[in-house]
């Protein structure tokens, strides 16, 4: 981990462990439900204050925790249209799988890239600090992951420009070569 | 129209709705007073930093901070003052400087960082230097602090 | 493979196929830019027939595309044309050269069919200049268009001194645009090599056509075009070797670059799919094992939770 993400996802770490004291709660709105409050948001008095984690304007995590649910929003750092794209690209892969990745939300919420929905149920049947340990590791990995699919591109950019630009110049020391002869 | 009836928010005839105003205790002055208080703050902040006394001004400013509505103007010259302190600590003063706040000001401490992380960008904030007090505090007063600062609607 | 092939596989490896072994035949399959092709035995088992559709057909034959294939392919050009095609090759199999080195070149002259219609207009250009440069009245030659495409066009044009080439096309998608440009930026900038000062001057707009082609009408003004020009001095088709190698490279560019922009998305793809598969084993790691031993009572029973 780099030295100027660590006190970045620090923060993420102890706020989220903070949050995720979650416990079954049903709804008082409606009789016999049972959802996450902070979807929900029909209850004032559940809904805890949202804490937002920032390094700048363009790298945040916006944290918002309610009785029985919290709600984690990522925004990932874009410098360019270039990482916009892969970026869009990558969160909007992992949303259509978002079943398989039980406390993934299906959209973010406006302002984010990708959101987090962590539920008591969540809680109760995975480990607490597993849960974690998992969007912490999503935060590293997915810039990491969006610079080198950045860097492979250009790569793959140039090798290309290269390969077929130099068709027309090898042919033409060929030209150079035979000038001499005329 | 016929069906208009179904569209009347009936929750705001109810009696036993619940509103923001009574989630917590008002503050009991009023918003003049409080800014007024707030200013007198700030130049005991100023004087106390130029003795080099951070924690005693860090005491100072994060005393009866103002809280609730209607004092909008109170809390960005409170924010503004607490920031200028923030900047100018020494990052390795920061352990000793929290250890040495109680419990009251370490929770108001750690509000108003989320508040700065809140709105980046804003006067001469450094997400850098928040992320560093964010957390030398963290180790002193612990996940307990977090959770108080999530349940506190007074918020600064 | 990084570059593309400008022969037509299939022509090459089913007419080498007949030559060993006539039989009856009659295969369509089309090439890029939604060139169709036939080829048939109407007749009889060693007469081939092969038959190409272009769709700016029109636009080559203006520009002399009937004379190079008269020359490249001489008495084998047929004089009918099979309906709802544009041209015809008759291939009498008894005629063909004996096996060896003539035979592979005749095949692979037969495979280049598309190329060497695409051809006409690059070869008229290089012969326009030429007389431009010997001080001709005009500073420009005639502006060709090859609409070899629904919505993408190419454009020659000959001046005194060099040939310039623009291709327009279309970006589908924003991933498209953003990979495109990118790539065009590497032709741009990949020209500053000491190995490739000698290649053609790589040029690229976005949205708006080059002053040249300003004056076209019917073009397609909206975000997702982008204009490529190529810059072709003396050099680069003087000597006609080179003239014909770089012929074949241009005529591919659109293609070539469109491919590459879809291997790069199939790339991404796949490493996307690597990277969620370790998120998953990372969550997976959260989930708790519930615990399955078998409980027993005193008296040996099994419990058995209902």
């Amino acid at each position: 981990m780099s030295n100027v993400l660590r006190p970045y996802l620090a923060a993420v770490r102890s706020t989220l462990t903070a949050a995720l004291t979650l416990e079954n709660f049903s709804s008082q709105v409606v009789e016999r439900h049972n959802k996450p409050e902070i979807e929900a948001g029909g209850s004032k008095e559940v809904l805890l204050n949202p804490l937002t984690i920032s390094r700048n304007e363009n790298e945040r995590v916006l944290i918002e925790p309610s009785v029985n649910s919290i709600r984690l929003s990522i925004k990932i750092k874009q410098a360019d249209e270039i990482e916009r794209i892969l970026c869009h690209k990558f969160t909007r892969f992992m949303m259509q799988r978002a079943e398989s990745f039980i406390v993934l939300r299906r959209k973010p919420i406006p302002g984010y890239d990708i959101s987090f929905l962590i539920t008591n149920f969540h809680a109760e049947t995975m480990l607490k600090h597993k849960i974690v340990d998992f969007i912490i590791q999503f935060m590293e990995d997915v810039d990491k992951e969006i610079s080198e699919m950045k860097l492979s591109l250009n790569a793959r950019a140039r090798t290309v420009a290269e390969s077929y630009l130099s068709t027309c110049a090898v042919t033409n020391f060929h030209t150079l070569a035979n000038a001499d002869a005329y | 129209m016929e069906g208009a009836f179904r569209k009347i928010d009936i929750d705001v005839y109810d009696e036993d709705v619940l509103a923001e105003e009574e989630l917590y205790q008002p503050n009991p002055r009023g918003p003049a007073e409080v800014l007024s208080e707030t200013k007198q703050k700030a130049t005991a902040v100023r004087s106390a930093l130029a003795k080099g006394d951070v924690s005693g001004a860090l005491g100072i400013v994060l005393q009866n901070p103002p809280y609730g509505p209607h004092v909008e103007e109170a809390k960005n010259t409170n924010m503004t003052t607490l920031v200028s302190i923030l900047n100018s600590t020494k990052s390795s003063e920061i352990p000793n400087i929290v250890k040495s706040l109680t419990q009251d000001e370490q929770d108001t401490l750690m509000k108003c960082l989320y508040k700065g992380m809140a709105m980046p960008g804003w006067g001469d904030l450094s997400g850098s230097v928040l992320l560093g007090w964010h957390e030398k505090l963290t180790e002193v007063a612990g996940t307990g602090c977090i959770v108080r600062v999530m349940t506190d609607r007074r918020t600064v | 493979m990084i570059l593309l092939e400008s022969h037509n596989v299939i022509i090459q490896t089913t007419v080498a196929e007949k030559l060993a072994k006539p039989s009856a035949l009659d295969v369509q399959f089309v090439d890029y830019d939604g060139v169709r092709f036939h080829l048939s035995t109407p007749n009889s088992k060693t007469v081939l027939l092969l038959s190409m559709h272009i769709r700016c057909w029109d636009e080559l034959v203006r520009y002399g595309a009937l004379d190079v294939l008269k020359r490249e392919y001489g008495p084998w050009l047929s004089e009918q044309v099979e309906p709802e095609y544009n041209v015809s090759l008759e291939i009498d199999l008894a005629q063909a050269p004996q096996e060896g080195e003539d035979r592979d070149r005749f095949i692979k002259s037969l495979s280049l069919l598309k190329r060497h219609a695409l051809a006409a207009p690059f070869e008229r250009a290089f012969i326009a200049q030429r007389s431009l440069e010997d001080g001709a009245s005009s500073d420009h030659g005639e502006l060709m268009q090859i609409h070899y495409r629904d919505e993408e066009a190419i454009y020659i044009q000959a001046s005194a001194d060099r040939v310039t080439v623009f291709f327009s096309t279309i970006f589908r998608e924003e991933t498209d645009r953003i990979f495109g440009k990118v790539f065009l930026q590497e032709f741009v900038d990949a020209r500053r090599l000491p190995a490739l000062q000698n290649a053609p001057q790589v040029l690229y707009s976005n949205r708006d056509p080059p002053l040249e082609l300003r004056q076209v009408r019917g073009l397609k003004d909206s975000e997702d075009v982008g204009y490529v020009t190529f810059v072709l001095f003396p050099r680069h088709f003087t000597n006609p070797d080179v003239a014909y190698s770089t012929i074949s490279h241009i005529q591919l560019f659109r293609d070539y670059l469109h491919y590459h922009i879809k291997c790069s998305k199939a790339y991404m793809h796949s490493r996307m799919r690597h990277r969620v598969s370790e998120f998953q084993k990372v969550l997976n790691r959260a989930k708790t094992e519930v615990a399955t031993t078998e409980r027993k009572t005193v008296s040996g029973r099994t419990l058995v939770s209902r």
